[in-house]
């Protein structure tokens, strides 16, 4: 599993993860992911290279939209109609951070 | 065409370390790489996972070792995965749903991985005996694979 960041217009960070977001996955990423969380105000999590998705990455999603909450940001994901995003919804996710399924929804809701 | 094998029970034998998840996935993806649909192949790799790294992070009493025997098999059209450990005792179908959190600030981090389980398996069941947990899990596929 790898994570990639990156500065788009807006004042908007896109975070990207790739592979397998299980507990091997999430452990990998979990300390970059927070410290973007801590550090940044509107976040982008694309999932759309996630393959797998497990209790322990959820977690880890949960826990840096929080944080982002915390300080007045806002951490919103973007993930195609797959079973990562069937993981998300069955998990109540989708309820508590916002889902979008392109870049340019999310994009725009952040904006707003 | 995807080719149906029946029978052919596949067994693995995993200690109670972290690390041996990614031997867990592993063994999954082989034996789901022929005969298994993308959404059952990721069912089981979810359900087995929740279920093993219960077991591994709360199943032993602190320093002792646990086997975990995994097992998967074909039944005609559903796959069957059998856990066995020698843990303390938990009947993961009795746990309660998780609470809906009112907002983001309030929701409860973790509890979510038994609930997967639940949803992504089509049943669970569970028993306990000769001081081992035996957790079943069952996966039906979808009607047009299993009428090949």
């Amino acid at each position: 599993m790898d994570l990639s960041a990156e500065d788009l217009a807006g004042g908007i960070t896109k975070v990207v993860l790739r592979g397998r977001f299980d507990t091997t996955g999430a452990v990998v990423v979990e300390l970059p992911f927070n410290k973007i969380a801590t550090e940044k105000q509107k976040i982008i999590v694309d999932l759309s290279a996630v393959n797998f998705l497990a209790s322990y990455g959820i977690r880890v999603l949960l826990v840096g939209a929080k944080v982002a909450k915390s300080k007045g940001g806002s951490l919103v994901i973007v993930c195609p109609d797959n079973n990562v995003a069937k993981v998300l919804k069955t998990a109540g996710m989708d309820a508590l951070i916002p889902l979008y399924q392109t870049e340019a929804a999310a994009t725009a809701a952040l904006a707003a | 065409m995807i080719a149906m094998r029946n029978g052919g029970a596949s067994r693995l034998v995993l200690g109670n370390d972290v690390a041996e998840l990614e031997r867990l996935a592993g063994w999954i993806e082989g034996f789901t790489r022929q005969g298994t649909s993308p959404d059952v192949s990721f069912a089981v790799q979810l359900c087995l996972e929740e279920a093993v790294a219960n077991i591994i992070m709360y199943g032993a009493a602190k320093n002792d070792s646990l086997v975990i025997a995994v097992e998967l098999e074909r039944n005609c059209g559903t796959l069957v995965a059998r856990i066995e450990d020698n843990g303390r005792q938990f009947d993961p179908t009795r746990a309660p749903p998780p609470a809906p959190a009112a907002s983001l600030g309030e929701a409860k981090v973790g509890d979510v991985g038994i609930h997967l389980m639940r949803s992504f398996a089509s049943g669970m069941d569970y028993e306990r005996r000769d001081g081992r947990n035996r957790l079943t899990l069952r996966f039906v596929e979808p009607a047009t694979l299993s009428s090949e």
